[in-house]
């Protein structure tokens, strides 16, 4: 990545992230990605609170705060405001939690992409309601332990595969993305910003607090989650060509999950269960990306 | 912000200010720090060198600089890259993830890329001193000592007996492994020092006391020139002769004879240069061994070659007796067995009864060797000793302090260590002319690169090698994450059919373009090597990038003491420690 | 020009007349009338703005805070359950102060499904920052649509155009068109007092505490009661131009009345006759018509009512546990004047069901012979239920 994109800076010191968050790696990556001619539609997530309080911004791009699940209509509307005005050069960003994405947000975001709205929305993926308490979202995995789904009720339903939602819109633009591969991160929300239309960036961003690892975890948590296929790395444009960038490690699940206290409860038998399910799911995937008959 | 016009500005909830009024430092109870540490390698190397920058510099092509690196911790590159036995890759951390870094090659390339390209190196001088030092003996512990004492300022005076310079890298190792030219350009580094070698010129024990008047202090580096007894009969016949003189008559120009067959007895380094040279000469090599192949202490890649060349070996046979018939020699073997282990070797005994007979044209003793002449020995028991690990000082009432180093008082005999005797030597003087003899061993102490015992002269010198945390990185430290496997880079050497035809040099050259490569393989443990990992992953952009060399700071205002960036440091040049509020 | 148009595209003209620049639609039964004009509008370049057809009224209001914020004009129309489903997005706007524009067609809300007049979906988000202005005919709803964006842009809060169902909405009426340059004498560009603008970055609507929240409401308070004085000055500028005037109230034969209607929307026009006949009869009565609703007229009403021996309010709409919600609105008007007439509250055409003048007609016989009311609100008309459980 060219050191002066790299080398900017649109994120303040001085917000309360949590230590190792995550999300607030991510947010400095896409905006070094996009640059200083960005408006962000900022739905409720951790990031309305790491934004600041009255009278504090921690970014130096303009933010409009908006209500939970209009990620997709504010974006909407800002951008046929700008267009309006003459503005085409902007980039409308909206920056959501998996909350605000797959479930209240879900109809806001489809509704956006279906009518092809020109805008970038970057779903930060944390896999739960982390800022009211780490509460279970659709995107919470199969196996996780969250404040909703405690002891013997842990989510046994698999994740919600928005990535692939999204690839059903024929959007001209879906990528995932890891805090973990900055390089491949940039890279992806630059061809956003240079696509037209709705672009849609699924952005792995480890919680070590809802997740019960150390704060120093959260980049190798995330490196992992890709070795190890839980979230492949790729890319698919209108819907129809997919790239896998990265070809994975092929690392035993079992490894990410011993490392995080929201899976502590597994047995072997359920990793085993969960092994063959990713198994399954990145097959399915290959197969997608032409690389299976 | 933009509402200046209005007069009754709307109070609204729109920010103002930036989150920068927060100090979030406050929530610290772990604080990161820059810490580079130690690389295993360097360690371990004898001389200490700071390995893991020098591989850093060739990665970045500042090959000049590498090569400057290298120059202060040991002044023979050319040599070493072609005859050290190489313990650092011996303690790679990259071993454990898929092979060693080829060092060894990478600091022949450095040398030579010096020689290809006539490099000049910029090194730090100290201003000249009062003392002047008498050197005796131009071998690697000699001129190495040369070369320190005037790094810190010292005038010296080196005195060779032979016509030639070098001790046994000019007259002991064969050209195939080290030639001429090679040799020749380390010298002439250590002459453009400002360091006067005369050779030609043995001393006398009278000499020697002159030398004891006239010079502030006295490096005896003779080395062990002569060889040891078999004490078997029939050891005095003429066809009984050193390997070593074998070697130097080769390296004299001459041909020794050695046609028919040579038996070698020895499992070192000589014994195999004797061997592999006799087979380029036309001969027949029989090398006899009294332990196994694995107890050989010769490097395994020569043990390797010399079989591939036509060596034979035989294993586990000692000499018992030598006695001529005819024009040939009878040589009477004792068969030994193997009882046990002795310090990581096989422990041998006779194997009692089992003797047998071998005919040769003549025999090689390669058993080992010993100083010359006792002065040349360090008085044991005399008043005023100083022992070193790898030098001794014996200081009188009155004259030029003597210091003992090399093969006379290393442990292990080789090239790097006699290099390693040199520098202590320099260190040891330096601290007692500045200092006094008490202020010796704990100075040195505060040069060793990590525990020891190898010495740092950049340390010595008030270099910034010496904030480096002594902490050797354990493979365990390093984050393996940013790694690939990379086969190492295959050293070319001439085909076994070329090589017995002549003494050429075997190592080929390497590119730039493979060396760069082969570096960029180095984890360049415990140091930094500006790969801002730690300013990419902080989530509280509490990593400020600075335009000088140390390239960034942490702020500790805003640091949280997440701990990522310690963690995502590939190779452990970062630490994590307790906040004291 | 005048021209015969339904109330809905009488809304739609303004918004052409006001430059609009963004549109945001949904449909919902009665409303859309008004979205499909617009929408014509900008296709045949009528109009230079976005329509963004989103996919519900949630989003509709969700767009155009966005837009506004943006710095344009902007624009939505809905009705009942789309009004209701906007309810959270409502305060948003006024907390946001942002001057959006809207036209709500009073609709009835579900279950059982119902598409006819009510005023309880408009009445219900009384609290949401919004001022209300409620329209008789068509020739208002076009004025006032225009005075909205003017007034909205003066106090930086937004506005709603309410107008009955059908009976509005669906009815056909000469109004006069007035010119775009008429129109843009009266209603200047909008001139954004703040914006999002990467020159000058800032966040809108962050987190805000308890230590400065209550004054930012407390402004939104202050933005309300000065919106009082810029609706005259809106209704006197408009007036001097177009020779139209409503006010916040209108009263018809109060001063000498003995009992006076207070009616809103369409109700007013069938009260009017109601009133000749009992006029013609000597029968002392008046109507106070209610226009402006948020902010409330509070003096205007205790003016017009001060003197009068009863009032009888007309409510199509109703507050389950306490009244008709006008009636409410009214006594906590007159509670504090002394010797202040009894607020006889009555529930009428609720879901559409015609307000006849006969049913007027009994309203004013019922309130004259009662002394004072027996309940908060009379619900008139009902019929007697069958199939109860």
């Amino acid at each position: 990545m060219p050191t002066e994109i790299m080398d900017r800076e649109f994120v303040h010191s001085g917000h309360v992230g949590c230590p190792g968050c995550g999300a607030t790696i991510a947010m400095r990556f896409v905006l070094k990605a996009l640059g200083e001619k960005t408006i962000m539609v900022l739905p409720a997530c951790c990031w309305s609170v790491i934004a600041g309080p009255y009278p504090q911004s921690a970014l130096k791009i303009p933010v409009i705060h908006a209500a939970f699940e209009t990620g997709g209509a504010t974006a909407s509307g800002v951008r046929a405001a700008l267009d309006m005005k003459g503005d085409t050069e902007t980039t409308v960003l909206t920056w959501a939690g998996d909350g605000g994405t797959f479930d209240i947000g879900f109809q806001a975001l489809s509704g956006a992409v279906e009518r092809n709205e020109n805008f970038l929305y970057v779903c930060y993926d944390n896999e739960a309601y982390m800022n009211t308490g780490i509460q279970r979202s659709s995107s919470t995995p199969y196996g996780a332990w969250t404040t909703t789904t405690t002891g013997q009720d842990w989510k046994r339903l698999r994740k919600k595969n928005i990535v692939e939602v999204l690839v059903a819109h024929r959007i001209p633009y879906v990528a995932t993305a890891s805090i973990a591969f900055p390089d491949d991160l940039l890279r992806k929300a630059q061809k956003a910003k240079e696509t037209k239309g709705s672009k849609f960036l699924h952005i792995y961003a480890s919680c070590p607090t809802g997740w019960r690892i150390p704060s120093e975890m959260s980049v190798k948590i995330a490196r992992m989650a890709v070795q190890t296929n839980i979230f492949p790395l790729y890319e698919v444009e209108d819907g129809l060509r997919y790239t896998i960038n990265y070809k994975p490690k092929e690392y035993l699940v079992r490894e990410y999950f011993k490392l995080q206290g929201r899976f502590k409860h597994l047995t072997d038998q359920d990793l085993d269960q969960i092994q063959q399910m990713v198994n399954e799911d990145w097959e399915l995937l290959l197969r997608k990306a032409g690389k299976r008959a | 912000m933009n509402e200046a016009k209005n007069p009754n500005p709307l109070f609204m909830p729109r920010t103002y200010l930036t989150t920068e009024s927060n100090k979030t430092g406050s929530w610290r109870f772990l604080r990161p720090r820059y810490d580079e540490k130690t690389s295993p390698c360097s360690a371990t190397c004898p001389a200490g060198e700071d390995i893991a920058r020098i591989e850093m510099l060739a990665t970045q092509g500042l090959f000049k600089e590498a090569w400057e690196t290298i120059l202060r911790e040991n002044p023979f590159p050319s040599v070493c890259g072609r005859v050290c036995f190489h313990p650092c890759e011996g303690q790679c951390n990259r071993r454990e993830f898929d092979t060693a870094v080829a060092i060894h090659s990478l600091e022949r390339f450095l040398a030579d890329t010096a020689i290809r390209y006539g490099i000049k190196p910029d090194l730090e001088k100290r201003s000249s001193q009062k003392q002047k030092i008498a050197v005796i003996g131009a071998g690697p512990a000699g001129l190495s000592a040369a070369w320190f004492l005037s790094m810190l300022g010292y005038a010296c005076h080196v005195f060779e007996a032979s016509a030639e310079v070098g001790g046994v890298l000019r007259w002991g190792i064969p050209l195939y492994r080290l030639p001429l030219n090679a040799l020749r350009h380390d010298i002439q580094q250590i002459e453009a020092r400002g360091v006067t070698i005369y050779t030609g010129k043995p001393v006398s024990p009278d000499a020697l006391e002159k030398m004891k008047k006239d010079y502030d202090a006295v490096f005896i580096g003779c080395g062990h020139g002569r060889g040891m007894s078999m004490k078997v009969p029939g050891e005095d016949l003429k066809e009984v002769s050193e390997g070593l003189d074998f070697l130097r008559k080769l390296r004299e120009g001459k041909t020794p004879p050695c046609r028919g067959v040579s038996a070698i007895i020895g499992g070192g380094n000589t014994a195999i240069d004797v061997a592999r040279s006799v087979v380029r000469l036309g001969g027949k090599a029989l090398l006899l061994y009294r332990r196994r192949r694995q107890d050989m202490p010769a490097l395994e890649l020569e043990v390797e070659m010399a079989l591939e060349e036509g060596v034979e070996l035989q294993e586990l046979v000692a000499p018992a007796a030598v006695a001529r018939e005819g024009d040939q020699v009878v040589l009477t073997l004792q068969e030994m067995k193997i009882a046990g282990e002795e310090g990581g070797r096989g422990r041998v005994v006779p194997d009692e009864g089992k003797t047998r007979k071998v005919r040769i044209d003549r025999i090689f003793k390669a058993i080992g060797a010993q100083a010359d002449e006792p002065r040349y020995q360090p008085p044991a028991g005399a008043s005023g000793l100083l022992s070193l690990s790898h030098t001794v000082l014996v200081r009188g009432n009155q004259g030029a302090v003597m210091v003992f180093g090399g093969d006379l008082t290393n442990e292990t005999k080789s090239v790097v260590h006699a290099v390693a005797s040199g520098k202590q030597a320099a260190m040891a003087l330096d601290t007692l002319f500045q200092e006094g003899i008490e202020a010796i061993v704990p100075k040195l102490e505060a040069c060793r690169v990590g525990e020891g015992p190898s010495l740092s002269m950049e340390n010595y010198m008030g270099g910034e090698r010496r904030l480096r945390n002594p902490h050797v990185v354990r493979y365990e430290e390093i984050n393996t994450d940013y790694f690939r496997f990379i086969p190492r880079v295959t050293q070319p050497r001439l085909l076994k059919e070329e090589r017995v035809q002549s003494f050429e040099e075997i190592d080929l050259k390497i590119s730039a373009h493979l060396a760069m490569k082969e570096s960029e393989r180095c984890f360049n443990c415990g140091l930094c090597n500006q790969c801002d990992n730690c300013f990419i992953y902080c989530p509280d952009t509490s990593v400020i990038r600075d335009q000088d060399h140390q390239g960034r700071h942490i702020n500790y205002d805003y640091c949280k003491g997440c701990g990522l960036c310690v963690v995502e440091c590939p190779r452990n040049a970062m630490s994590l420690g307790e906040e004291k509020s | 020009m005048k021209r015969v148009l339904e109330g809905s595209h009488a809304v739609a003209e303004a918004v052409r007349l006001a430059k609009v620049q963004v549109i945001s639609a949904y449909p919902i039964t009665p409303q859309t009338h008004i979205v499909e004009i617009l929408s014509e509008y900008c296709t045949k370049k009528m109009m230079n703005a976005k329509f963004l057809r989103v996919e519900s009224e949630h989003s509709c209001m969700a767009a155009l805070i966005g837009a506004q914020s943006v710095g344009v004009r902007s624009f939505t129309a809905t009705s009942g359950q789309g009004l209701a489903l906007m309810h959270e997005l409502l305060h948003w706007a006024s907390g946001a102060r942002l001057p959006i524009v809207m036209a709500e067609v009073n609709r009835a809300l579900a279950p059982g499904w119902n598409i006819w007049v009510d005023q309880t979906d408009s009445l219900a988000q009384r609290d949401t920052g919004w001022i209300q202005m409620y329209c008789e005919d068509g020739q208002e709803v076009l004025d006032s649509t225009l005075q909205a964006f003017r007034l909205a842009e003066a106090v930086n809060l937004p506005v709603m155009i309410v107008l009955d169902a059908f009976y509005l909405s669906h009815t056909y009426e000469p109004v006069d068109v007035p010119s775009q340059e008429e129109v843009d004498r009266f209603l200047p560009p909008f001139v954004p007092k703040f914006q999002l603008d990467t020159a000058h970055p800032c966040g809108f609507g962050p987190l805000v505490a308890p230590s400065d929240y209550m004054e930012m409401r407390y402004h939104i308070a202050m933005a309300m009661d000065e919106a009082l004085g810029r609706f005259d000055e809106v209704d006197a500028a408009f007036a001097a131009q177009f020779k139209r005037r409503y006010g916040q109230v209108e009263a018809i034969d109060c001063e000498d009345a003995d009992i006076i209607f207070i009616t809103t929307g369409t109700v007013t026009s069938t009260c009017r006759i109601v009133l000749q006949d009992l006029r013609a009869r000597g029968e002392k009565v008046g109507i106070l018509k209610l226009k402006l609703f948020r902010p409330f007229p509070s003096e205007k009403i205790r003016e017009k009512l001060k003197s009068a021996k009863k009032v009888a309010v007309v409510d199509r709409n109703f507050s389950f546990g306490a009244s008709g919600i006008f009636a409410q609105e009214v006594r906590a008007a007159l509670c504090n004047m002394p010797d202040h007439p009894p607020v006889f509250g009555y529930v009428a055409g609720i879901g559409g069901r015609d307000v006849t003048p006969e049913l007027l007609e009994a309203i004013y016989w019922q309130t004259k012979n009662s002394d004072v009311p027996q309940k908060e609100s009379v619900w008139m008309g009902l019929r007697e239920v069958k199939n109860a459980d």
